[in-house]
């Protein structure tokens, strides 16, 4: 097996003193792609040629003395919800079988003017509708540190291609929780910025107000570089917000006396929650008070509702996002259909899998004429509230503490009889994308060798503070240098 | 009062205008908006409605919005909403067509009518309910309209294109009221150049809703809709006959149901579609890709400062300052085009009236033989002016001038050489006409001896006669005064 891909900042540092190159780089994720990756089902497809013909031309640049960005050269992965133009999208669905996307995402689009080089599109959830990974059309991606476990979801396969030293670096999307609730079960990085950092052009949409594409790495640095490449305003996004990408690694001194860490009382009750992943949070939270980080109790009064609300809303947006999957444009069409609306049926009944099914009809039930008040303008009040919740707990604390996901990993095939269940393990994390604010998992120690993580919460466009608590604990603490035995 | 539409049921009247806003791109995507174009050419992702794509306002439409709404004394609002209109069909790709729905960007205005009543016009204010933007869907074409096939093809190159629907109040009383609203409407969005309203084209769409209720009652009936009303004689021709079916209907002590109705010209008769129990639910909401459109002050105030004059002030100005009659005024301002022509020429010229009748009578006289407008005739209006000059001054007659106009609307040039080039200047030599007046009055002896038995009016045959051997370029005023004289020294 080809030797564990270096951080982004080895890699940088090695590519910088010319003990490797882009071309070694590409070459090795590629291998581990094809060997690891193809073992824990993380990749939908890999981009083998096009990628060496990328490595070779960061090279020749490195050469030129003309190298873009610290990226440069670098292998990536993206989730395959993320379109370039000559290359397939599925989302992991059988609908969009043969699509070839004659245009290019924006995050693909920077990832490449920066150099980076994206070597395949990774497994996920159908459309992004899940928390394990386990809703594909190619079957589950199993975790690195025990391939019996979920990698977490919907972003599995980034988390666990990072996990697996296969790319140092990959994007993933967040509705609820889909990059901070994989790297907690994957034991890395994933941070989620504020909606509108991050343009959404190229993202095939599950939840247009909630989506937000966001990076794994394995240290906060790492993930600093990535999220400067990819954010910043982009005219093509009318949500996307008008500020410049963050210099986030800037921030990045491991300086975090006098910083106020809120702990919402509301995610430290017991019910619901592994109570071990609970005293790893709060273990991780006295290394940052020893640090010199001050804590303090919050309030997030509205928590409770957050679930509730997250599923009318991101249903409701889902059942219209996805209509245009028909069969009339693009993808699969049913063959042999006797009118229009069999052919409807037909394509959509044997194109979407049970769990995209079931957020349709919920979606489509919720904006119905005579429910609309009582769900979706609902839903938006709540939204509201919890926003507000926010607003205030921040005037009283610069950066939330909470636990990623209320458990560690769990086995695959666990949960999917019983969705319900499943969506309970969106609980922490599905409130900072109903308020729009950025979140980071950072690995903060195992349970039953199993990693656990450590949510950071802060408020709108403050992923630098993120970062920094991030680092600063990264400094003092190991948990993210771990590696599963057999990838190391 | 004229006789109302129906005799024993007051005659209500709803329209939904749909018209096409004059932009370059579509509403949220930069594919060009054209016609004619090949099938699906004029697209882009975005209409494609490709995975991933999201849309964009186009700013040029959101102005153009506010120009209708202030044009048609709508208030427009600082704050918008475009809702997503859910439903599945083959040529609307998103699965949804965005539309304002909830929070429109303008609502509550009105517009004058004339409408005639026992020979005079008189002007009726029309109410309008609200104005919105929202974007068109592709084209379905069926089997029979391709060759060799038997599925349904998809032109999106219409999807996407910018609409604006403009709702009136139920304020029409009669189908004519109904056409006079729609002219007049049309006239202004061209006025404001916020759309070029061509029914043809498709970029002027009209659903009616029709209700009757017994003359001196106020409740509302029970209204129709009907669909699709693709010219202004279509509409007045399908109101009549819902007219005449609901009349029918309550007449035999039946009940309208509110239905989509479809008219057939062939038969002159409209029919149901659909009823309203089998009416769509469109699950709107608030389209969370675009956030929602806040208008300015200032941006509000821009676009009243581009307003053109309209029609209805243009006719007053053109009756008080130029002396006109209301008629001659109201055929000047008929299109904006054809007024500011008339202006432009008038100014160059000096004589408003002379130049009026000039333009009323042969220029919309070739312009009518040429089909066409104003705007793409050749002529300008420094030309026109120009050519009238020629007939001041006497370089050539109003009756050579004349035949030049078409001339002139079809190729241009300048009068004075063609005038030239056509041997049209007036044959002012006197030499010439003296012994052309001797040739006249030697060849019609009888009329010669007539005239002065007494038959004074004979004078116009003989001057007709010299203009003939002219052609027509003898200066009448001369020819007479030889003739005279002439006529005088040989009795």
């Amino acid at each position: 097996m080809t030797a564990p891909l270096p951080t982004l900042q080895e890699a940088r540092r090695a590519l910088d003193s010319d003990e490797t190159s882009s071309l070694e780089l590409v070459s090795n994720s590629l291998d581990r792609a094809a060997s690891i990756g193809s073992r824990l089902n993380l990749f939908l497809g890999t981009r083998d040629e096009a990628a060496m013909t990328a490595a070779e031309a960061s090279d020749a640049r490195r050469a030129a003395g003309e190298v873009r960005s610290p990226l440069d050269g670098i292998p990536v992965a993206i989730k395959d919800n993320m379109v370039q133009a000559g290359e397939p999208t599925t989302c992991a669905s059988r609908i969009l079988e043969g699509f070839i996307s004659p245009y290019t995402s924006t995050v693909v689009e920077r990832l490449e003017a920066a150099g980076a080089v994206i070597i395949g599109r990774t497994n996920m959830d159908e459309f992004a509708m899940g928390s394990s990974t386990e809703h594909s059309i190619s079957g589950p991606a199993h975790n690195p540190w025990n391939p019996e476990r979920s990698t977490g979801g919907s972003s599995g396969g980034s988390a666990g291609a990072v996990s697996a030293r296969i790319v140092p670096g990959a994007l993933g999307s967040d509705t609820g929780g889909s990059v901070r609730q994989p790297a907690s079960f994957s034991g890395v990085v994933g941070l989620k910025p504020t909606y509108g950092r991050v343009s959404r052009w190229g993202l095939v949409a599950y939840a247009s107000s909630l989506d937000q594409i966001g990076v794994f790495a394995r240290s906060a640095a790492d993930a600093a570089w990535l999220l400067e490449a990819i954010s910043g305003h982009d005219p093509l996004d009318s949500t996307s917000l008008p500020e410049p990408a963050p210099h986030c690694s800037e921030a990045l001194d491991g300086d975090v006396s006098g910083l106020v860490i809120g702990l919402p009382r509301e995610y430290f009750v017991e019910e619901g929650v592994d109570p071990r992943v609970l005293a790893r949070v709060r273990e991780a939270v006295g290394e940052l008070e020893r640090a010199g980080a001050k804590v303090r109790d919050v309030s997030l009064p509205h928590t409770d509702s957050a679930i509730a609300t997250y599923y009318l809303i991101a249903t409701a947006e889902a059942s219209s996002n996805l209509a245009r999957f028909d069969g009339v444009r693009y993808g699969r069409r049913a063959q042999g259909t006797e009118d229009l609306t069999d052919m409807y049926q037909r394509t959509r009944s044997e194109g979407f899998g049970t769990e995209v099914k079931r957020r349709i009809l919920l979606g489509t039930y919720v904006l119905s004429a005579g429910y609309y008040d009582a769900y979706y303008r609902k839903a938006q009040r709540v939204r509201t509230l919890l926003r507000r919740d926010f607003e205030e707990a921040f005037q009283g604390c610069d950066v939330i503490a909470t636990p990623t996901a209320p458990e560690v990993a769990f086995g695959i095939g666990s949960k999917t009889s019983d969705p319900l269940r499943m969506y309970l393990s969106d609980v922490y994390t599905v409130s900072a994308n109903l308020a729009g604010i950025p979140g980071i998992s950072i690995p903060c120690g195992f349970v039953e060798g199993l990693p656990v993580g450590l949510q950071l919460l802060g408020p709108p466009l403050d992923e630098p503070a993120l970062l920094r608590v991030a680092d600063a604990y990264q400094r003092r603490t190991d948990h993210h240098s771990q590696c599963p035995a057999e990838f190391a | 009062m004229s006789q109302p539409p129906h005799p024993d049921y007051e005659v209500v009247i709803g329209l939904e205008v749909h018209c096409q806003l004059r932009t370059q791109s579509k509403l949220f995507s930069p594919a060009p908006v054209t016609y004619g174009d090949e099938p699906n050419h004029s697209t882009h992702p975005v209409c494609l409605a490709l995975p991933g794509v999201l849309p964009v306002l186009n700013g040029r439409a959101v102005e153009l919005a506010i120009r209708a709404a202030l044009a048609t004394h709508c208030k427009v609002h600082p704050h918008s909403v475009f809702a997503r209109k859910n439903y599945f069909y083959p040529d609307l790709p998103k699965g949804y067509q965005i539309s304002q729905y909830e929070d429109p960007i303008a609502t509550g205005g009105w517009i004058d009518i004339g409408v005639e009543e026992d020979g005079e016009l008189v002007t009726r204010r029309i109410g309008l309910t609200r104005i919105h933007m929202e974007e068109d869907a592709g084209k379905s074409i069926h089997a029979a309209a391709v060759a060799g096939s038997d599925s349904t093809h998809i032109d999106l190159n219409r999807a996407g294109v910018p609409l604006l629907e403009i709702v009136s109040e139920p304020d029409l009383r009669s189908p004519a009221e109904a056409g006079a609203y729609l002219r007049t409407l049309r006239q202004l969005l061209r006025y404001i150049e916020v759309s070029d309203a061509d029914m043809e084209k498709g970029n002027f769409r009209c659903d009616a809703n029709l209700s009757l209720r017994p003359h001196g009652t106020t409740e509302l009936g029970t209204r129709t809709e009907l669909k699709n009303l693709n010219s202004f004689r279509f509409v007045e021709a399908a109101l009549e006959a819902e007219i005449e079916r609901q009349a029918d209907l309550l007449d035999e002590g039946g009940r309208v149901r509110q239905a989509t109705l479809a008219y057939d010209a062939n038969t002159h008769r409209t029919r149901e579609l659909r009823i309203k129990e089998d009416a769509q639910d469109y699950r709107y909401f608030p389209d969370p890709d675009l956030i929602p459109l806040q208008l300015s002050d200032a941006q509000i105030e821009r676009e009243r400062g581009a307003l053109p004059e309209l029609a209805g002030p243009k006719r007053k100005r053109f009756q008080e300052s130029f002396g006109l009659s209301e008629y001659d005024a109201r055929l000047l301002t008929e299109s904006r085009a054809l007024a500011d022509f008339f202006e432009a020429a008038a100014q160059a010229h000096g004589q408003f009236k002379t130049v009026a009748n000039w333009v009323l009578r042969d220029v919309l006289q070739a312009l009518g033989e040429q089909e066409l407008e104003i705007e793409r005739a050749a002529i300008t209006p420094e030309s026109l002016a120009a050519l009238i000059r020629l007939v001041d001054v006497g370089r050539t007659t109003a009756r050579s001038a004349r035949s030049l106009v078409p001339e002139l609307v079809e190729r241009g040039g300048d009068p004075e050489v063609l005038v030239r080039e056509r041997g049209l200047e007036v044959v002012s030599d006197t030499g010439l006409l003296e012994s052309t007046v001797d040739e006249v009055l030697a060849a019609f002896p009888d009329n010669v001896e007539k005239y002065r038995a007494g038959e004074q009016k004979l004078v116009n045959f003989l001057i007709g006669q010299v203009m003939k051997r002219t052609q027509g370029k003898a200066d009448p005023v001369t020819v007479r005064e030889i003739l005279a004289r002439k006529l005088a020294e040989s009795s």
